[in-house]
């Protein structure tokens, strides 16, 4: 019988697979789903605003996304600015220059940080992160887009972190092993030799991080401020993102005609903004690979 | 490989089942609320003293009075709160909806700022000073009377209800839009919080929620100090106060009714009291 499966043999005559297909067709139709129902419910919005949803910077009187654009834009790419840094020489020492028991006590740990949900970082941002970046760049007030960019890395080191560290240590020792008999000491093998194996999986923990962190819906809301307005290069300013304005309006606009399409139009950008970032993450690595 | 199947087979009976009791369960007795963060302490101290002496079950949720409005003309509660009347154009648009409107209360709304600033010498602003701070032309506490720092304006969000009464006010226009501003914040609580935390910020607040780190100042209407105090509410001197109202689509029947006369009863009233506001009847605003 399991002869048969691998040779792909008559693999429709077996129920499981019939199941399979099943549950392949449930995750489809949701992705599809999603789509459909984004574009279905932004389209009055888009038919009253036209371009102007997207470059208009007035969310009173009309509908202008710019704002949250900019804001989403800055925030989450000031959060993988300070992650990579970090991430990076954290997963390399992890992998490469740690003993191998230590290891396992710092992957636990950054696994079990990884799954902390965003609520608790925001109360933590919102309880120390605000007043502590307040005094210490003596600004009018600590609810700022910089406060929010901060809190987000803090949120998604440990998930790039121990995901990075999986792809370098997933590398085989032979590479190691034949580095160092070429002479490489510890250090040149994993920077020359590791590094590079590893990056399609580094590119991938990036990627899940910078989505996490466009999508961060409550531990922003609660650290950015709110305001609508397009920032400039001034990030010691409040300010709004996609994900903080639809958690602050979507109760207020559900059923609602245009402002809950508007609503829509918001998350539509948002997703198509994680498919830019994803696919472009994915074209980076491929050109960087030929 | 059978064995695989049925497993399978029984997970996915066990999703259909556990999906479709949702449906199910529940049925009638049952009162949902949600709205105002104002009104929220009284509908929530109320339910529980409701519930105490009847089998129907209430869950209160927050959300502020846009929502409270909204959720109730879309049938998604029994009862909306809200801290302000209906808007022209939510009637207009809920028109089908019936709303009807319960008064349980009053309250004040207060223009609150940082005790810091309250210390250095700031007891009382005009309107037209509260004005010119949310409209960004005055920016320094200096400007009216305080000490030498840079005013932190904290708006609330669009649709809520003490922002309302505060901007009719002080503008004339509920929806009147503040290029002052610098901080947009939800319900009670939030705006509480983050004038507390600063040391120099001015906000709108329900006199309920006012504390040793959020005080009101005292507003200059025409010439004639008035000073934040419930004695002023009462005496109808104090010009921004609000009823606190529940809403239902329609007449309220049953379990619904009940509710709404308990609270509007002496228990309920007593309650109203004890959360800071001021009972029906002992006031006209």
């Amino acid at each position: 019988m399991k002869a048969d499966f691998r040779r792909g043999g008559a693999w429709f005559a077996e129920p499981l697979v019939w199941v399979f297909a099943g549950m392949n067709f449930i995750f489809l139709g949701c992705a599809v789903g999603l789509g459909i129902f984004l574009v279905v419910e932004s389209v009055p919005v888009l038919r009253a605003e036209g371009l102007g949803f997207w470059s208009g910077e007035n969310w009173w009187e009309r509908f202008g996304a710019l704002p949250m654009i900019c804001g989403s834009l800055i925030v989450t790419g000031m959060a993988v600015f300070l992650v990579l840094p970090v991430a990076l020489s954290g997963a390399l020492f992890t992998s490469e220059f740690l003993p191998p028991s230590f290891r396992r006590r710092v992957k636990g740990i950054m696994e079990l940080l990884a799954g902390v949900p965003g609520i608790i970082y925001g109360l933590l941002g919102v309880s120390f992160l605000t007043t502590g970046i307040k005094h210490a760049f003596n600004l009018l007030d600590g609810n700022t887009l910089f406060t929010a960019g901060v809190l987000l890395a803090i949120m998604i080191l440990p998930m790039v972190l121990t995901l990075s560290e999986d792809a370098l240590h997933s590398v085989p020792s032979e590479f190691r092993e034949a580095a160092e008999s070429l002479g490489l000491t510890k250090l040149q093998t994993a920077l020359r030799v590791v590094l590079p194996q590893s990056l399609p999986g580094i590119v991938g923990a990036v990627l899940l991080g910078t989505g996490r962190a466009m999508g961060e819906t409550v531990a922003v809301l609660l650290v950015v401020g709110s305001l609508d307005r397009v920032p400039g290069f001034n990030l010691f300013v409040s300010g709004q993102t996609i994900p903080s304005k639809l958690g602050r309006e979507a109760a207020e606009a559900l059923g609602s005609g245009l402002h809950w399409s508007a609503l829509m139009g918001l998350g539509l950008t948002l997703f198509l903004l994680v498919a830019v970032l994803t696919f472009s993450g994915n074209l980076f690595f491929r050109r960087s690979r030929q | 490989m059978r064995r695989y199947v049925w497993g399978v087979t029984g997970l996915v009976l066990f999703f259909t089942m556990a999906f479709s009791s949702f449906t199910v369960a529940g049925p009638g007795m049952r009162i949902t609320i949600a709205g105002s963060t104002t009104v929220l302490p009284v509908a929530s101290r109320s339910a529980q003293k409701f519930m105490e002496s009847s089998s129907i079950r209430i869950l209160v949720n927050a959300g502020g009075s846009g929502v409270g409005i909204h959720s109730v003309a879309g049938g998604r509660v029994d009862i909306g709160m809200a801290s302000r009347e209906v808007s022209p154009d939510e009637s207009k648009r809920f028109e089908k909806s019936n709303l009807k409107i319960h008064p349980v209360g009053i309250d004040a709304v207060a223009c609150a700022i940082s005790s810091e600033v309250y210390d250095a010498g700031v007891r009382q602003l005009t309107p037209q000073e509260i004005a010119d701070i949310y409209l960004g032309k005055i920016r320094n506490w200096k400007e009216v009377k305080g000490p030498d720092r840079q005013i932190v304006v904290v708006d609330k969000e669009r649709h809520r209800g003490t922002r309302h009464v505060f901007m009719q006010y002080i503008f004339g226009n509920a929806l009147q839009r503040t290029p002052g501003a610098l901080l947009v914040t939800g319900s009670n609580n939030e705006e509480q919080a983050k004038i507390a935390q600063s040391d120099s910020a001015i906000g709108m607040l329900s006199f309920a929620w006012l504390n040793d780190d959020v005080k009101a100042v005292a507003l200059v209407d025409r010439g004639k100090e008035i000073l934040p105090t419930w004695e002023m509410v009462r005496q109808g001197s104090y010009p921004i106060v609000r009823k606190l109202n529940f809403i239902t689509a329609g007449e309220p029947e049953n379990e619904v009714k009940a509710f709404i006369d308990f609270v509007k009863g002496p228990e309920g009233q007593k309650i109203v009291e004890e959360s800071g506001y001021i009972p029906l009847g002992s006031s006209q605003p």
